[in-house]
């Protein structure tokens, strides 16, 4: 499976598009929000840009829907604030904001694009930008599709990279899993499981590792000496990375594809022949590459627990106790939820491997395990948030 | 009508895409070719400029198989002297509604294709081999697009045609662009809009371009002062109206509707383009060519006999009538549909080709649009 150029958000916006399932994502980027804003101020605040300059700021795996201009609005936000109490020079106001919205080939840009008209207006028409950078605000907003393991802008031309639920996406499927030879190493699984052998662990933690590098070593040519950049990506809090923190949500998705297999529905083959280009590290993995690649210092590493929901705050539980649901109603829509969030993500994999057609049963299979297993278990994702500087 | 909204070719590859009806615009990169390639190589050869990081824009790239000719080009160009340049950044820029995801799609064939390309025969032996940056960029180019002298190299075809907007307060009954009947305001209307809108071009772009940079436009114009002297330039849109005028005969459009309805296009004389250029005062006109450019009947010639022996109704059409309805189609249909609804579509166009065939069966030539290719150098 070539990911580069299938793997996607589903497009539009639609019931089973990601623009109308993706609060955990959103969710995500309010967690790490006071890191960016932390890291943003003292970027700001170092004198490494000078006004009358262009400040390039980048959004790695920006998808599309209402997340993706997030980032962007966040910093407005965070600059206008500082240029209001004086923070910043009044220059700042003639500030150049090259914007990267970057993404993969088959991503949707054109729905991104739709929504910029409007996006462009509502800063014009809003006082606190016109007062700022009178009629035009400096903002200029590309896109740039491409796989982040490698090279995707000029070099030093950046100052502030962000990076929100994209790091877990592995450039490929570990190779040695795409065994054709016909022994699935892997069997009856879809990502690191309990039962996988160590050589699928392996092989798994080999290729983030050499990502993760290739990563790197692309940004650091790309950032400026004193530059910022904010990830932040599924991870683990051990080194064990069989946790069900980190694959639990896979294991549902596998056993659901297995029982389609024992009615006949899916050929095992094909489940054993397909694994997620997918991985949740942990810190001290993170840790090793950056030594490795030496361009960066490492100025935070969090982690942060967020439930498969995405948690109290999007699932309204104060609504749903007043409409009278119970329990078992809640965990009901709270796994339709869950399945609906995964689905929006790992669709144009799936249908690339086992084809469009078993879709809905899959997932009304999987709304059922997933179901079941949170009426037992709360279990909830591990969110790592890094804040690195890029050395001098 | 939101033109910045609404204007975009037709996506897709079907008959009536503009991936399939873009054989003039493909013509016009052609004719622009060794132009292009002159302004390239100055702008390398420039050891003033002695630039490392090359930024070149396209501006109204559309989508389609002519997306990546210009970016093909320069690469070329770069390739076969040796320059002090290690990194291109490449900025495509269109309006919101232009189809980029399938610009995007055919990138990994299109850096494919680079990467297996053999540079070694046209390339100069210390020159490396780079590989492009390649980003989108939606908006208007009536307007900033890109940061200050962040650009050496602007590129734009088959767009600066295109007006920001519908000339205001047009009175054009049963026409929707300049006609002989066209009272001598909506000409005038017609006129200050381009004028005004390539001004605002020439400025943004000046901002952008640094001292030396070039830029070599192509777009429809008309070789006389007179804007309805020279058909090819304007009967197109001609036919046009005739075929939603015929949809009001029918009862299947207001006429008021049509009456509302005035194209954003314009195709100026030498005169208009020399007084803007005078006026803006950034750039030095370097060179100014019109080329003529065959209607797109489809290749062939001009095919006066017909498929069933004689041209008897007002109904026939012709596979150059048709071609070249398609061609037209594929360019207005956004905007068009915007205002008739997309349930008139396919019988105005019908009509349209219709009448088409009919001009075209009797005209003794193809008709032919005047296209020019104006090269500018910004001054310092």
């Amino acid at each position: 499976m070539e990911v580069v150029q299938i793997l996607h958000m589903n497009k539009g916006n639609g019931e089973a598009s990601y623009a109308q399932n993706s609060k955990v994502q959103n969710k995500i980027f309010a967690i790490a929000k006071p890191i960016l804003e932390k890291a943003l101020l003292e970027l700001l605040g170092s004198n490494r840009l000078m006004a009358m300059e262009s400040m390039g700021i980048a959004d790695l795996g920006c998808s599309s829907g209402p997340n993706t201009l997030l980032l962007i609005s966040e910093i407005m936000d965070v600059i206008h604030a500082q240029l209001s109490s004086g923070q910043l020079h009044p220059s700042w106001s003639s500030m150049e904001f090259r914007v990267f919205l970057n993404d993969l080939f088959s991503n949707d840009f054109n729905t991104v694009f739709m929504t910029l008209p409007a996006f462009y207006n509502k800063l014009r028409e809003d006082d606190r930008y016109r007062r700022l950078f009178g009629a035009n605000p400096n903002l200029f907003i590309s896109a740039v599709p491409g796989s982040f393991y490698g090279r995707l802008f000029a070099r030093k031309s950046l100052h502030f990279v962000h990076s929100s639920s994209s790091l877990h996406w592995l450039s490929q499927v570990p190779p040695s899993l795409e065994s054709k030879a016909g022994t699935a190493l892997n069997k009856g699984k879809i990502y690191i499981s309990k039962s996988s052998p160590q050589c699928v662990l392996d092989a798994y933690s080999l290729q983030f590792h050499e990502d993760f590098l290739m990563f790197l070593k692309s940004r650091a040519e790309e950032i400026v000496g004193g530059g910022r950049m904010v990830l932040s990506f599924m991870g683990r809090p051990t080194l064990d990375p069989t946790t069900e923190q980190s694959c639990y949500h896979w294991e549902l998705l596998a056993l659901a594809l297995m029982s389609m297999v024992s009615d006949g529905l899916v050929e095992e083959e094909k489940v054993d022949s397909f694994n997620a280009p997918y991985y949740a590290p942990c810190a001290e993995e993170l840790k090793s590459e950056l030594q490795k690649d030496g361009s960066f210092i490492m100025d935070r590493l969090e982690a942060f627990e967020i439930d498969w929901d995405g948690g109290g705050d999007v699932v309204d539980d104060q609504a749903n106790i007043v409409n009278g649901f119970d329990h078992d109603q809640m965990v009901a829509i709270s796994g339709k939820r869950v399945a609906k969030t995964i689905r929006a993500v790992v669709e144009s994999m799936i249908e690339a491997h086992f084809g469009i057609e078993i879709m809905d049963d899959l997932f009304q299979r999987y709304t059922e395990l997933v179901t079941n297993h949170l009426s037992k278990r709360r279990t909830k994702y591990i969110n790592l948030v890094i804040s690195l500087i890029r050395r001098d | 009508m939101e033109v910045v909204q609404v204007l975009h070719m037709k996506n897709g590859d079907g008959e009536t895409s503009y991936a399939r009806n873009s054989t003039v615009q493909k013509k016009t990169i052609s004719f622009a070719k060794p132009i292009i390639e002159k302004a390239v190589l100055e702008i390398l050869g420039s050891t003033i400029m002695g630039i490392e990081s090359m930024g070149i824009a396209d501006l109204g790239c559309s989508s389609g198989p002519n997306t990546f000719l210009l970016v093909s080009h320069i690469m070329d160009v770069i390739h076969a002297k040796f320059s002090t340049v290690t990194e291109l950044r490449v900025f495509l820029n269109d309006l919101f509604s232009n189809d980029f995801n399938s610009i995007f799609m055919s990138l990994p064939a299109f850096y494919d294709k680079l990467n297996k390309q053999d540079y070694n025969n046209g390339r100069d032996p210390e020159q490396h081999v780079i590989n492009p940056l390649i980003s989108a960029v939606p908006g208007s180019f009536y307007g900033p697009l890109f940061p200050r002298k962040s650009m050496h190299f602007v590129h734009s075809s088959f767009s600066l045609h295109w007006l920001s907007q519908v000339p205001d307060g047009l009175n054009n009954k049963g026409k929707i662009y300049m006609s002989k009947s066209s009272p001598q305001c909506v000409l005038d209307a017609y006129s200050m809009q381009f004028q005004k809108g390539f001004a605002v071009f020439l400025r943004s772009r000046a901002q952008e371009i640094v001292d030396g940079g070039r830029m070599v436009l192509s777009f429809m114009g008309r070789p006389s002062s007179d804007p309805t002297a020279d058909q090819g330039t304007f009967y197109q849109y001609e036919l046009l109206a005739q075929a939603l005028m015929a949809m009001v005969s029918k009862g299947l459009i207001k006429e008021e509707k049509v009456d509302s309805f005035n194209l954003p296009h314009y195709a100026p004389c030498a005169e208009e383009l020399n007084l803007v250029l005078q006026k803006e005062g950034s750039f030095i006109k370097e060179h100014l060519e019109a080329f003529e450019v065959d209607w797109d009947i489809g290749g062939a010639d001009l095919d006066h006999n017909m498929p069933n022996g004689t041209f008897d109704d007002d109904q026939t059409i012709t596979s150059n009538g048709q071609q070249m309805a398609n061609s037209i189609r594929a360019v207005v249909e956004s905007m068009l549909e915007s205002h008739f609804g997309k349930e008139i579509m396919d019988d105005v166009f019908q009509k349209y080709a219709e009448l088409v065939s009919r001009h075209l069966t009797n005209s003794t030539t193809t008709p032919k649009y005047t296209v020019w290719v104006i090269s500018l150098v910004k001054k310092n």
